[in-house]
């Protein structure tokens, strides 16, 4: 499935390239434009649906979500402060973004958790009041810096794979195969943390170990694909729904099959971001979104 | 026609609608609904603005509601007080300001004093004009984006082109506010009309229009005879500019104009910029595509394959997107900067522009 | 096998656990009766190793439990907690098998051993027919039969059960206290029980433990503890007791 839709997407796009016989300058778009932005927008799907994945289970809510729980606001304050402070550095962004994004999950889990333990109402009213609350300090940085300056940040914010470089690619699938393995060693206690944290640690699980591996590996697929493309939403949301309703809910099954269709939803909505007004484009994110919420009120309205 | 002294009706000040809050407090509290009813009444009346701070005022009493007591006194006080207000107002309307009504770039009519005294320009581009023709002494108010002519950077800043600070606007007491359509109209025509501050829009759309609105604002500002010889001052630079007619003949130099690097914009069919391109010898590559700046696919850029590059220069554009590493003109080195703030601004120095343009642009001569 | 000596618990500044001592042997099963709020729930915990003490050890197979892996622990010691729920769609068997997880390695898919083990469990419990089902979709009673199921599936050799029975019907009362029952005295497995029902209690315990606000407040055999005294002193209610006509133990019948 995948691998189909990666390769019906790279004989798409905004120019029309034939099959065989390709002239330099073709060769040029194919491998220097076109790949790399379908690539990257693959990993940035498996992560963000891995982590979506992850974090679900987790947090014992069906509901969360990278962007829902301020992780993605956290790396996108990150990827800024990065491209405000160290502009030339290109490096510093994912680093940035990944502390950012782990700073974010931990002040939202801290403020979910009391003494009773944690619910879900706290945890997304704790997920809301971070995401708002950087997305304000985003919006203020955004105005108190120059413009010019910042005009391709906007962009950026929307979701946009257009940046897309080789280097970026192996960055982004290098996080996401190194958090799809933590989250895969942790999928069987993921299992049973998701009945229950109290539960978990009575039949053998390290909450405590679980809780640190997977926040980590979220922060981490979740900051390399914000620092990559911007805020996608949606995905880390309805990709891991989708696939519980195909495959059930053992997580060794949804983590990978998650990144796979994760990769196949971004990759598919990129394709229409490129070719749906071509020559101009979308931003990735606004069709994500745009895919995402009605399909995501069906499936409320379904369950 | 539309005086802003007819508008008699209730012009009640932000008093009288906290006035209202106060009653409404006082009045859901014991629970006469009639009195509600004819204060919600009186409330549409109210500008919506107004209305709104009002809203504001409620939630505010609702929490204090203990003091309800006091709340009765003060509304009482208050709406005393705005019925003196609102009749000193209509009393001390300025009896006879000769106006005249003219029509603006978007065929709004507006109604503005014959003698203009005080400008606010929300644009660059408008400050630059007001500037040209010379009435640039009677600018109050410009936005932090105008930085030309060098005086306009000393006049009172009120916010930028998209969020100005219509209270700062309010506080210069201006004649009219010229914007441009960057601006989101739609959010301050409102309060600045209840004000009585005409708003008069500028939209032009290509070198021609520009012209045309230079002598309309010599027009509306008094200063005619300053705004025609600077316009024919223009209109001849144009002509020098232009390349001679038979060049129409010979094939045209492919440009690309990249107005910013990451993500890649360019300019479009609607872009007055695709019109100075194709006005000297050459032929914008992306005037086909629909918007003024859209932004384009790298893989349509990559096989554009243009023979010129003019980068609007600012911060984040100095260099050609790096899709074009294998374009003509990089190649050849045909890649040139124009100052974003020149190429933007479809002001007076639009006709720098087409100078700088038809510098890049060899008339008639084979590479 | 499992040695509880002068544990103290604290919920920040209040104790509710004070001075506890038991001692569970092989093939022994214990009730643990006691009002609500009588400490329990928190005796089980901390048993288990969830909750620190501020006092006192807990000794398994000679070993401090302090010092054991979580998992070994686990290994040995399943516990049955009341209700638990669950927002995703798992199935009665994936239940079950998650009490498999401490025998598997971290990446490791269960082997056919583990869903015999669950298997079995199921059939023990008398929920053959449910495997597929979604846990989400049982009943209250079945929930807490699955519960046991997987409690039964991890083979851990001491069962911790926090009220059982509290919402099975009688036939499946019986069925979970005879399965507890024959487990212990075939495998030498061993139990703690919470429950509300002295006379399943005293069916059904070698041993029966009484607290009151955090203190034992009576130990023993049934015929020991179950007395009028203690009972008013525990559960502020007078009852009659007489002597059960089938099985000869004693019967406790509430006077209203």
């Amino acid at each position: 499935m995948l691998v189909i839709v990666l390769m019906a997407s790279a004989m798409l796009g905004a120019e029309r390239l034939p099959l065989f016989d390709l002239n330099e300058q073709q060769r040029s778009i194919l491998f220097d434009i076109r790949l790399p932005r379908i690539l990257l927008g693959a990993c940035v799907g498996a992560s963000l649906a891995v982590a979506g994945a992850g974090l679900q289970s987790l947090l014992r809510n069906p509901l969360a979500e990278p962007y829902l729980l301020g992780v993605s606001n956290g790396a996108a304050l990150g990827t800024m402060l990065a491209f405000v402070f160290f502009q030339s550095l290109e490096i510093t962004r994912p680093l940035l973004a990944f502390a950012g994004a782990g700073l974010a999950t931990i002040a939202v889990y801290r403020m979910a958790k009391s003494r009773a333990g944690m619910n879900v109402e706290r945890l997304v009213l704790s997920g809301v009041i971070v995401t708002t609350f950087l997305s304000s300090v985003i919006v203020m940085l955004t105005t108190l810096l120059d413009a010019a300056k910042l005009r391709s940040f906007t962009f950026w914010l929307l979701g946009d794979l257009s940046q897309a470089t080789r280097n970026g690619v192996y960055l982004s699938a290098g996080a996401v195969i190194v958090g799809t393995v933590i989250l895969m060693s942790q999928a069987r206690a993921l299992n049973l943390m998701m009945v229950g944290e109290r539960d978990a640690f009575d039949f053998g699980v390290e909450v405590g170990r679980v809780r640190m591996l997977v926040f980590g590996a979220s922060s981490l697929v979740v900051g390399a694909a914000v620092a990559a493309s911007g805020s996608v939403g949606y995905v880390g949301l309805i990709v891991p729904h989708l696939v519980r309703l195909t495959v059930g809910s053992d997580n060794r099954l949804v983590v990978p099959f998650s990144a796979i269709a994760g990769a196949v939803f971004v990759v598919f909505a990129d394709t229409i971001a490129r070719t749906a007004i071509a020559p101009r484009e979308l931003p990735v994110g606004a069709v994500t979104a745009l895919i995402g919420a009605p399909l995501f009120i069906y499936l409320l309205r379904k369950n | 026609m539309r005086f802003p002294h007819d508008r008699v009706t209730v012009k009640v000040g932000p008093p009288a609608s906290k006035a209202i809050a106060g009653w409404r407090c006082f009045a859901s509290k014991h629970r006469r609904q009639t009195w509600v009813q004819i204060l919600e009444r009186l409330v549409f009346l109210v500008d919506d603005s107004m209305w709104k701070s009002g809203v504001f005022f409620v939630l505010k009493a609702k929490v204090t509601r203990q003091k309800s007591k006091l709340c009765v006194v003060l509304a009482m006080a208050m709406l005393i007080f705005a019925g003196c207000r609102g009749r000193t107002d209509v009393g001390s309307q300025p009896a006879a300001v000769p106006m005249m009504v003219v029509t603006d770039d978007l065929g709004r009519t507006v109604t503005i004093p014959v003698k203009i005294t005080r400008v606010v320009s929300l644009a660059p581009s408008v400050t630059e004009n007001i500037f040209a023709v010379g009435a640039g002494d009677r600018l109050v108010g410009d936005t932090t984006f105008c930085n030309y002519p060098e005086q306009a950077k000393q006049i009172a800043k009120i916010g930028d082109t998209m969020t100005p600070n219509i209270e700062s606007i309010i506080a210069l007491k201006p004649d009219v506010v010229f914007v441009s359509t960057a601006s989101q109209i739609e959010a301050f025509m409102k309060p600045l009309e209840a004000n009585g501050i005409a708003v008069y829009v500028t939209n032009p759309t290509s070198l021609d229009g520009v012209l045309k609105d230079l002598k309309q604002f010599g027009e509306l500002l008094g200063t005619q005879d300053t705004a025609d010889k600077l316009v024919t001052d223009l209109q001849r630079r144009i002509r020098a500019a232009l390349p001679p007619a038979e060049c129409d003949l010979m094939p045209h130099r492919r440009v690309f104009v990249q107005i910013s690097k990451e993500p890649l914009f360019t300019i479009g069919k609607q872009s007055f910029l695709t019109e100075l391109i194709n006005r000297v010898d050459g032929q914008s590559v992306t005037s086909d595509v629909d918007s003024a700046y859209p932004r384009l696919s790298k893989e349509t850029a990559s096989a554009l394959d243009p023979e010129i590059i003019i980068l609007s220069e600012s911060d984040d554009n100095k260099e050609p997107n790096d899709v074009f590493k294998n374009s003509r003109a990089v190649k050849t080195g045909r890649v040139y900067r124009i100052s974003a703030d020149i190429l933007s601004r479809p002001g007076p120095r639009l006709v720098d522009a087409l100078e700088q343009i038809s510098r890049c642009v060899p008339p008639c001569a084979a590479f | 096998m499992l040695e509880i000596k002068d544990i103290s618990v604290s919920y920040g500044e209040r104790e509710v656990l004070s001075d506890v001592s038991l001692t569970l042997r092989e093939g022994g099963i214990i009730a643990l009766l006691g009002a609500n709020g009588a400490g329990k729930t928190t005796l089980i915990r901390a048993l288990n190793g969830t909750l620190p003490l501020s006092k006192g050890e807990i000794v398994l197979d000679g070993r401090q439990i302090a010092g054991i892996s979580r998992r070994e622990i686990s290994r040995n010691i399943a516990v049955v907690a009341q209700e638990n729920e669950t927002r995703f769609p798992v199935t009665v068997l994936e239940f079950v098998l998650s009490g498999r997880f401490v025998h598997g390695n971290a990446f490791g898919w269960e082997s056919i051993a583990d869903v015999e083990f669950a298997r079995n469990a199921l059939n023990d419990c008398d929920l053959d027919e449910f495997e597929s089902r979604l846990m989400n979709h049982l009943s209250g009673g079945e929930r807490q039969r699955v519960v046991l199921a997987r409690a039964i599936a991890t083979n851990a050799r001491i069962l911790l059960l926090d009220e059982p029975t509290a919402n099975l019907d009688l036939a499946h009362q019986a069925l979970m206290f005879r399965l507890v029952r024959e487990r212990c005295r075939s495998s030498n497995y061993s139990a703690i029980v919470i429950t509300h029902d002295l006379n399943l209690a005293s069916e059904f315990a070698d041993d029966i433990i009484m607290l009151r606000e955090g203190r034992i407040a009576a130990a023993g055999k049934a015929e020991e503890v179950l007395t009028v005294g203690n009972i008013r002193e525990c559960f502020a209610v007078d009852v009659l007791l007489d002597t059960h006509p089938a099985s000869g133990n004693v019967r406790v019948t509430s006077v209203f």
